[in-house]
């Protein structure tokens, strides 16, 4: 028998996270007896910023080591996991980690019967019906938090790491037990709230866990592209270009069709048309050209291709013009200007409902947290007002 | 060999170098970039090239770059938006521009190199050994040696026309042993262009040119999901590239007299009867024929044949040709240490091509020749009198013997 758990992060924030969980995975097993293994699925190029990564881990309590490796060695990707860990919960819209892969279902390996355990402070269902549906049930578990940075030395360890092997321990037991979860914490570290924090969320994920029936869950609306023979494709590494088209207005600029990458963003820019200048800096400045030039002088964004960076929030001069929005408060790709230019006095509402009162300032010195200010949102017809600089 | 001349084919004979020779035919192959890095032997071609351009003779861009990996990497790139390229290099310099070689070879650009073939550092030296070459044979690259300066020039067309065939698209090396060819003068006859312009078409990268009229991106990062893929491309392309070189060959004849005789990948002297024979690349030909010659006087039947294309390596037609003899010495100016049986490079195609019979020749082996050293008539007597003893026994006491060296 082989237990499969994968934890699917974003590069490159998550990636020493999701290495030492799929690490200490194989090492708690180890200590109830088991043989276990892991590894980072290969193909990934996690130093890209927010990139959909995976990394692995194999358990198993009657196989030699040999032969779970010949099982479950590095491949492309893996066939199926009991359990798939995902550390940020805005990867259930789909990820696409390079070319040709196509925008996949988060839940795409997971058994009947299989485990999601998903770091979220969110409903079940307001994550379910972002997922595929798929044909069988499976459980999704809840682990309360937020999308953790602590694999980055320079942020604050917030305890991801033991809360999610305690998670993993409420889950399968006969993977993980909680005792032996605790107790290699604690060997390891001799800090108490460490074995404190995973024995917490071992018992609050017991709480947080829904089956999913073959009913929830959407119609997954991306093509899995099919990768061409020996003999279907140019030789001598010759990629066509994309062909160059050019016209004003929501996808204006043509753009690859086989790597969109829009899912690697965890945040996308609310734009409020009405307070914008057409200073052209979001434009200029977007490392990814999502943005579109439009026939009266705006700039409209395709979502589809941004990748949350957050630059244009950064260099638009006008204060609350563009703000960063979690990317799980929105529905769909729809292009923000003809949204506008459809019912202005409604895009900015439905602008300033997703954008909340809260505003996240990170402090210059990394590490240190970040404050949180609550803003009065700028009716329409208000007039633009330079936008606040870090130490101003 | 007696070369039939048709009216019109050949301009006129002149007295050239093997470098020279392949300055010619670069002239005549009307070649458009050619990048350039000195290191000799390979030299000499560079300022022959220079002189014929400086003359008015061909209109081209010369390029004299800031290494070897430089000039590979120009001529890689003028071939990907279409310029028919030569370069060339020798020894080590040509070792040091291996990764430019690589993905050239990858990238599928038919441009031609002259490997003038030279020891491999250290220590420094000047003279032929072929590994410098020999270790772009698995690299999806057309290797040939040629013996001559005719053979030279010609083979810098029949190079251009086979590495450019729509089929194939493979880069060409073309190695000649250092100073022995490369700088030892012999009397040349030089096509007319009217002739080679007959055989040799212009290069067109049809849909794989770089234009700005037909934007495409050459080689992007890929993941495992494509490599094989590509693999398998290009291992299809070298098998392709039987077929083409004999039809060029063929055609060859067609346009210029019967110079060349099928099956063109080697050439057989005086084996029609013999008991053994050698196998040998280059201007070892030279002695070994010569050696031919004067043990038929003494009533021994032996015979040469002369390796020319190495890859793609001919292993039906030889196969056929050595299955006739009782026993095969393999002549090696090259070394190929802690490989099986210690034996050289050529050694082990030649025994890995005869392996599939059940009646094989007795193999043999002869490092010889090494950093230049001559192989002297003498020196090939006495291959042929060890491989005349592999012949009559089972067994030998040494299997690779080195010949030539101080003992």
């Amino acid at each position: 028998m082989i237990k499969r758990v994968e934890i699917n992060y974003r590069g490159i924030f998550q990636k020493t996270l999701a290495k030492k969980i799929g690490g200490d995975i194989v090492m708690i097993a180890s200590r109830m007896g088991q043989v276990g293994f892991s590894n980072g699925r290969y193909s990934d190029a996690p130093e890209r910023n927010g990139i959909p990564c995976k990394y692995f881990a194999f358990v198993s309590p009657d196989l030699s080591e040999e032969e779970l490796e010949a099982e479950c060695g590095a491949k492309l990707d893996i066939d199926e996991a009991n359990i798939s860990v995902v550390l940020d919960d805005t990867m259930v819209k789909g990820v696409e980690p390079w070319a040709w892969h196509g925008v996949r279902p988060i839940n795409e390996k997971v058994v009947p019967y299989g485990h999601m355990l998903v770091v979220s402070r969110r409903k079940p269902e307001d994550l379910v019906r972002f997922m595929a549906r798929k044909p069988y049930p499976y459980y999704l578990a809840l682990l309360e938090g937020d999308a953790s940075f602590a694999g980055l030395w320079v942020y604050r360890d917030d305890l991801t790491h033991e809360r999610v092997l305690g998670a993993l321990a409420a889950l399968d037991p006969q993977l993980l037990s909680i005792e032996a979860v605790k107790s290699y914490l604690w060997d390891k570290t001799h800090e108490q709230h460490r074995v404190d924090a995973a024995q917490q969320a071992f018992e609050s994920v017991r709480q947080n866990i829904y089956e999913v029936t073959p009913a929830q869950g959407i119609d997954w609306p991306y093509e899995i592209p099919k990768l061409p023979k020996w003999h279907e494709f140019s030789e001598g590494v010759v990629v066509k270009a994309v062909p160059r088209e050019f016209h004003l207005g929501p996808k204006g600029q043509s753009r690859n069709q086989l790597f969109k990458r829009g899912t690697t963003k965890s945040q996308r820019p609310v734009v409020r048309f009405d307070l914008c200048t057409k200073c052209t800096l979001c434009w200029l400045e977007c490392p990814d050209q999502c943005f579109d030039p439009t026939p009266d002088g705006y700039y409209d964004v395709d979502y589809e291709y941004c990748v949350g960076c957050g630059k244009c929030a950064e260099v638009c001069p006008v204060q609350e013009c563009i703000v960063m929005v979690d990317e799980l408060a929105f529905e769909d790709n729809r292009s923000p200007w003809e949204h506008w230019k459809q019912d202005p006095e409604g895009y900015v509402r439905w602008a300033e409902e997703k954008k909340g009162k809260h505003r996240v300032l990170p402090n210059v010195v990394t590490g240190t947290g970040a404050r949180v200010v609550e803003v009065e949102p700028v009716p329409v017809g208000g007039k633009p007002k330079p936008a606040a600089r870090a130490g101003a | 060999m007696a070369v039939a001349q048709p009216v019109g084919v050949y301009e006129r004979e002149d007295l050239l170098t093997g470098c020279q020779a392949v300055a010619e035919g670069i002239r005549l192959a009307n070649v458009d970039v050619i990048a350039a890095y000195p290191i000799r032997p390979y030299t000499e071609v560079m300022d022959a090239i220079s002189k014929i351009i400086a003359d008015g003779k061909l209109d081209a861009e010369y390029i004299v770059a800031d290494s070897e990996h430089s000039q590979f990497e120009i001529v890689k790139h003028a071939a990907s938006v279409g310029a028919r390229a030569f370069a060339g290099s020798s020894g080590t310099g040509w070792m040091y521009g291996f990764e430019a070689l690589v993905v050239t070879a990858t990238d599928r650009l038919p441009v031609l190199f002259l490997v003038g073939n030279r020891a491999l550092d250290d220590p420094g030296a000047f003279g032929v050994e072929h590994n410098d070459a020999l270790a772009i044979r698995d690299m999806g690259w057309l290797l040939c040696w040629v013996a001559t300066a005719q053979e030279a020039l010609e083979h810098v067309l029949l190079g251009y026309r086979i590495a450019e065939d729509k089929r194939v698209m493979m880069p060409m090396a073309l190695a000649m042993d250092g100073a022995f060819l490369t700088h030892s003068q012999h009397i040349v006859r030089i096509p007319s262009q009217e002739a080679v312009n007959r055989f040799l078409p212009p290069f067109d990268l049809a849909e794989r040119r770089l234009h700005p009229d037909n934007p495409v991106s050459i080689a992007p990062q890929v993941n495992e999901d494509w490599v094989m893929e590509i693999r398998r491309q290009n291992w299809e392309a070298a098998r392709r590239a039987r077929g083409v070189i004999t039809t060029a060959y063929e055609e060859f004849n067609q346009v210029f007299g019967p110079r060349y005789k099928p099956p063109y990948y080697f050439e057989e002297f005086q084996t029609e009867d013999a008991e053994v024979v050698l196998v040998g690349m280059g201007t070892v030909a030279m002695p070994a024929r010569t050696a031919v010659r004067r043990l038929r006087e003494q009533g021994h039947r032996v015979g040469y044949v002369n390796l020319r294309w190495f890859r793609p390596f001919p292993t039906l037609e030889l196969r056929d040709c050595l299955r006739r003899f009782r026993a095969v010495g393999v002549i090696d100016r090259d070394f190929a240490h802690g490989a099986p049986d210690d034996g050289g490079v050529l050694l082990h195609e030649v025994r890995s091509c005869l392996y599939p019979l059940r009646e094989r020749p007795a193999v043999v082996n002869f490092i010889t020749g090494l950093g230049g050293r001559d192989v002297s008539i003498q020196d090939a007597i006495r291959m042929y009198q060890i491989t005349q003893e592999a012949a009559r026994k089972d067994r030998l006491d040494g299997f690779v013997t080195w010949v030539g060296v101080r003992e």
